[in-house]
């Protein structure tokens, strides 16, 4: 089938909500090319399982489609036009299983050479689309390091290049301060999934009243229970020893929330799914703390666009072969020097993705080398590359931070 | 990237008074590294070796452009047949176009040991020959994966077993699998070990146990090779920093710091060896990069799945008698154009796409 035969009865599998949005949207799905429209059908059959900024995102996205000039909007779809396909994913029931489709058509622009031509015209169609100015004053708080040697002068040096480096920050009130703002801003504007906490090992604080705030709050230690159903499905597949990444990567992207009893975690669908695919899309989410907390940043940055973001990073476990990892994961044997270093990073790619989602100078960090003086401070008040000496509170340096 | 005040030029030798290598070793980076963590200023810390031992007696390509399939084996079967393949990278299969060391065995008459591969991850054993009708598994080149030996040889010492484990790590996006084998290959199993590096498999496994990596296991083999065989056109492949894909960037680093050791370990072997010193051609060259810190499409160094630039973008040291020293050339090449330029150095046209690399003459 070619998208421009698609009828609303195809959609007859698809969730009410998902299915709604397909048939209002019906005139304008039609026009895609076959390319992108099983794309746009991934998206849509997840609607009711997604967070409240996708939601608007996806209405935005097809409205400003929509209204386009036909000129226009075919002139954007012309080079994803000219991508061709071959007859077997042609074939293929992309309206039913639209992310199969995804995946193949992924091999098909890598084997022929068009990938790098795909991405282009997609950038292009997507830049044109107008981005509704989001004014949000956010605030993106990280601590790491706990454990590790955090003397050495180059710590945190791609974040303090961006910014303010502090030496003498008050540590003995830090964690409790960064709690402190964290829920007084959930509190203070309460927004669905729009404030977050997330631990890379147990929690550094007593959960929030419910219905006091709308803050999130969750940890790698939290969602053991679902780590350990994922842990056993990878080991089986190692074990079965027929194929490798592929196989391995297909079967922990189509292992659904309710495959991992998710719902023992969180009664909230949209909760379930995320908390899921931290695991089952994310690499190496499943055996390392740190590249849980730094996935889990961009995946909530890039789905649920969030107001405030507390990240913490905690030891992981000490490296061994992978195969060892899933089998027996160790909780006790942690590698506290190396953390240090992926978190660095983690949180300079952190940084990043805020401020891919915040207005200019709409965005304030603090990164703290937990237990010590040593911080990064970003925000509209702090100058690229400068350093103090001054001896500040987490709440002196936000305010500085936000020029107030 | 390096600044023209990093590196001197123009103290190479009047090109006449050199000679053609005699013997060629490739070694291939098959887990992409970018230039952030080598050769640009912020990477160069990780690289000491390769920067001030190695670059100076070489010349350097910093702008080698990988147009094909970002997947290692795909990518690094492209690079030993000079053409861009386009199969499924996590299927092993052999090349559909003849490779160097086919060309290398047909063309110069070559015996069966003198062209070698050693590459430590899963899925290798069919890149040292084509499925081409005109070369295949006659003209092939032995393939050793050290870490599919290991492994087997665990089985056979059952009390020396899981204490190596750690040496059979692949990479977080290609487990461990079993590939089905065929006569079309030739992959040297345990029950040759012997036979071939005179290597008891007891002593195999006592060696296996002094090192920290599969990287540094296979450079063990590369050497036992030289010894015993001493091959005229060796591929070595180094893939620990395919760890990267597990997103923990601290074994991203400590992999490149380690290939970085490997490749003057290496160097200094041949130029210790008497029958590879000053006769004898090495290639440095990571498969691709990786993915952009500030590419949305991406997770940075993590993967390498978006096609930009950064990922698409690698470099190229080549050091040998015949090649000039401590000079770095900007102009942009291709990772197909190694085979041409081998072939044409060794005395065989491969007819292939790729350019032949004129500075390299």
């Amino acid at each position: 089938m070619k998208p421009d035969q698609l009828q609303p009865e195809n959609f007859r599998d698809y969730s009410p909500v998902a299915r709604a949005f397909t048939v209002q949207n019906l005139a304008l799905l039609r026009r895609l090319p076959l390319s992108i429209c099983p794309s746009f059908l991934v998206q849509i059959s997840d609607l009711d399982t997604c967070f409240p900024r996708e939601r608007i995102l996806l209405q935005n996205q097809c409205a400003a489609l929509e209204a386009m000039q036909p000129g226009e909007l075919d002139s954007l779809l012309a080079p994803i036009r000219a991508i061709t396909l071959p007859p077997d994913i042609s074939a293929m029931n992309w309206v039913k299983a639209p992310e199969l489709f995804v995946e193949r058509l992924s091999e098909v622009l890598w084997s022929s050479g068009q990938i790098n031509a795909f991405h282009q015209a997609s950038r292009t169609l997507f830049a044109a689309i107008p981005d509704p100015a989001d004014g949000k004053e956010r605030l993106l708080l990280i601590a790491l390091g706990r454990g590790a040697d955090l003397s050495r002068r180059s710590l945190l040096k791609k974040l303090a290049r961006r910014g303010l480096r502090l030496e003498a920050l008050q540590t003995n009130t830090a964690a409790q301060q960064m709690i402190g703002v964290l829920r007084q801003r959930s509190e203070r504007t309460k927004e669905d999934y729009g404030h977050w906490y997330i631990d890379g090992g147990e929690k550094w604080m007593a959960p929030a009243q419910q219905g006091k705030s709308s803050l999130i709050e969750t940890s790698y230690t939290e969602l053991a229970p679902l780590r350990d159903h994922l842990l056993q499905r990878m080991q089986d597949i190692l074990q079965q020893k027929k194929s490798g990444a592929e196989l391995m990567r297909s079967a922990l992207a189509s292992t659904g929330p309710s495959a991992l009893d998710s719902d023992k975690l969180s009664s909230d669908p949209v909760l379930q799914r995320f908390y899921t695919e931290l695991f089952t899309k994310g690499s190496g989410t499943q055996v390392f703390s740190t590249s849980f907390v730094q996935w889990s940043g961009r995946e909530l940055t890039r789905r649920a666009k969030p107001s405030t973001l507390l990240l913490r990073y905690a030891p992981r476990q000490r490296y061994r072969s992978l195969n060892e990892m899933i089998e027996k994961p160790l909780a006790d044997a942690l590698d506290p020097e190396s953390s240090l270093i992926d978190g660095e990073m983690g949180a300079f790619y952190n940084w990043i993705e805020m401020n891919w989602i915040s207005a200019p100078g709409k965005l304030t960090t603090l990164v703290w080398a937990e237990g010590s003086q040593r911080a990064v401070l970003i925000g509209p008040g702090t100058q690229p590359n400068t350093i103090s000496h001054q001896r500040v509170t987490v709440l002196e340096a936000l305010a500085f931070a936000q020029g107030s | 990237m390096l600044s023209a005040t990093s590196v001197r030029s123009g103290l190479a030798l009047p090109l006449a008074s050199m000679r053609p290598a005699e013997k060629t070793i490739v070694v291939t980076f098959g887990g992409g590294a970018r230039d952030e963590e080598t050769f640009a200023e912020e990477g160069q810390e990780n690289i000491p070796n390769l920067l001030e031992k190695l670059l100076p007696q070489g010349t350097f390509f910093p702008q080698v452009r990988n147009a094909g399939i970002l997947g290692h084996y795909v990518a690094t079967a492209s690079i030993v047949t000079g053409v861009y393949e386009r199969f499924n990278n996590f299927v092993a299969q052999p090349p559909p176009n003849p490779t160097l060391f086919e060309y290398f065995r047909r063309e110069l008459r070559r015996p069966l040991d003198d062209a070698w591969v050693i590459a430590p991850s899963n899925g290798f054993q069919k890149i040292g020959c084509s499925s081409n009708s005109a070369f295949g598994a006659r003209f092939g080149a032995g393939v050793i994966l050290p870490k599919r030996l290991l492994n087997a040889a665990r089985g056979s010492l059952p009390r020396q077993g899981d204490q190596l484990q750690y040496l059979l790590q692949d990479n977080y996006e290609m487990p461990e699998y079993e590939v089905k084998s065929s006569s079309q290959e030739r992959e040297m199993h345990l029950d040759t070990l012997e036979s071939t590096l005179r290597l008891s498999v007891d002593d195999f496994v006592k060696r296996a146990r002094t090192v920290d990596s599969a990287d540094e296991l296979s450079l063990f083999i590369t050497r036992r090779l030289m010894d015993q065989h001493a091959p005229s056109l060796m591929m070595l492949t180094l893939h620990d920093m395919d760890v990267a894909h597990s997103g923990a960037y601290s074994l991203y680093i400590d992999a490149i710091r380690r290939a970085d050791r490997l490749c003057v370990e290496l160097w200094q072997a041949v130029q210790t060896h008497p029958e590879y010193k000053d006769r004898t051609a090495v290639y440095f060259m990571p498969d691709f990069g990786r993915d952009a810190d500030d590419d949305p499409a991406g997770n940075g160094f993590q993967h390498h799945r978006t096609g930009s630039d950064m990922a698409r973008t690698t470099w190229l040291l080549a050091m040998g008698p015949h090649i000039r020293q401590n000079v770095v050339v900007e102009r942009p090449i291709e990772s197909i154009d190694l085979v041409p330029t081998i072939g044409k150095h060794l005395g065989f046209d491969t007819k292939t796409p790729g350019r032949y690399i004129e500075e390299l003459r």
